[in-house]
């Protein structure tokens, strides 16, 4: 069973590398070290944002269909299918509405190909104390895509629990 | 009945997925990928015999690579847009208890696809 305490250090490095970010990851860490306020899970404080009409570019949403909440602190990776094997391009870490700070891909960087988002549950559910066996059923999750016509803005939406996930081409 | 099985549900027709191709693979202790065998669905979008038959079943991580591409090329979807999914969506989970079963399912279309451990 995964039983290791949340603690602050948990977010703490992450909080660091993102600098500006820290606060919100600090929201994180609270809402899974305490008893998260009822009026305002993680995330859900806003409505959802239109991105209709933007630029073509790669976005990606994370919620956490286990908790309620935002998928906020979830480390996600980006690779390419290049020759014969994936390339990472980066990593990055969902915020507090779910999102990382920026588009995954944005302007020459958005180019057709495959895609995988690696999501990892793992590093993600034992930050929230989620009490699960071990090894977990979920850990690392691999959503693969393509992006055909660059012209088109992708958005991957994830839902993810422990015990099951999807994704799907959102908007 | 301990093991893992599978099963493809085509959301795009409400159909079962039959006749994906689905390759199975066992991750080694060095992190790579071994593949145990290759399957393709029934009618029923199931495979004719276990994935992994409880006599096999160890603690440790598992993959199924269902080729989606392959199975909605020549059914002539008419997608009309670009398809989303890739070529081969791979499903990984983990084994922590051998005496329970892991029943992992795959349901599709060209644009999503969602897995959960299911019953």
């Amino acid at each position: 069973m995964i039983d290791q305490p949340l603690t602050r250090r948990s977010f703490l490095p992450a909080g660091l590398a993102l600098g500006g970010i820290g606060l919100q990851l600090a929201g994180v860490s609270a809402l899974a070290a305490d008893a998260p306020a009822a009026s305002a899970p993680g995330g859900l404080t806003a409505a959802p944002t239109s991105m209709a009409g933007v630029s073509p570019r790669l976005t990606v949403h994370a919620i956490d269909s286990f908790h309620g909440v935002t998928g906020a602190g979830l480390k996600i990776d980006l690779s390419r299918f290049e020759g014969d094997a994936w390339k990472p391009l980066k990593s990055v870490q969902a915020l507090g509405g779910g999102r990382p700070a920026d588009p995954l891909l944005l302007g020459a960087d958005y180019t057709p190909g495959r895609y995988e988002i690696l999501l990892h549950l793992d590093d993600y559910f034992a930050a929230m104390n989620a009490k699960l066996p071990t090894p977990s059923f979920l850990s690392k999750v691999p959503l693969r895509f393509t992006v055909i016509d660059a012209t088109q803005r992708i958005h991957v939406a994830a839902l993810f629990s422990p015990w099951g996930y999807s994704y799907y081409r959102g908007s | 009945m301990a093991g893992i099985s599978t099963h493809v549900l085509d959301n795009y027709t409400g159909r079962p997925g039959a006749g994906m191709r689905i390759d199975f693979s066992a991750r080694q202790k060095d992190g790579s990928w071994k593949l145990v065998k290759t399957m393709t669905t029934n009618a029923d979008g199931r495979t004719d015999g276990p994935v992994l038959a409880p006599a096999d079943a160890a603690v440790g991580e598992y993959e199924l690579a269902f080729h989606v591409a392959d199975f909605y090329a020549p059914r002539g979807t008419s997608i009309g847009d670009p398809v989303f999914l890739d070529r081969v969506v791979p499903l990984r989970f983990s084994l922590f208890d051998v005496k329970q079963h892991y029943h992992v399912p795959l349901l599709c279309t060209p644009w999503s696809c969602s897995t959960y451990r299911g019953s």
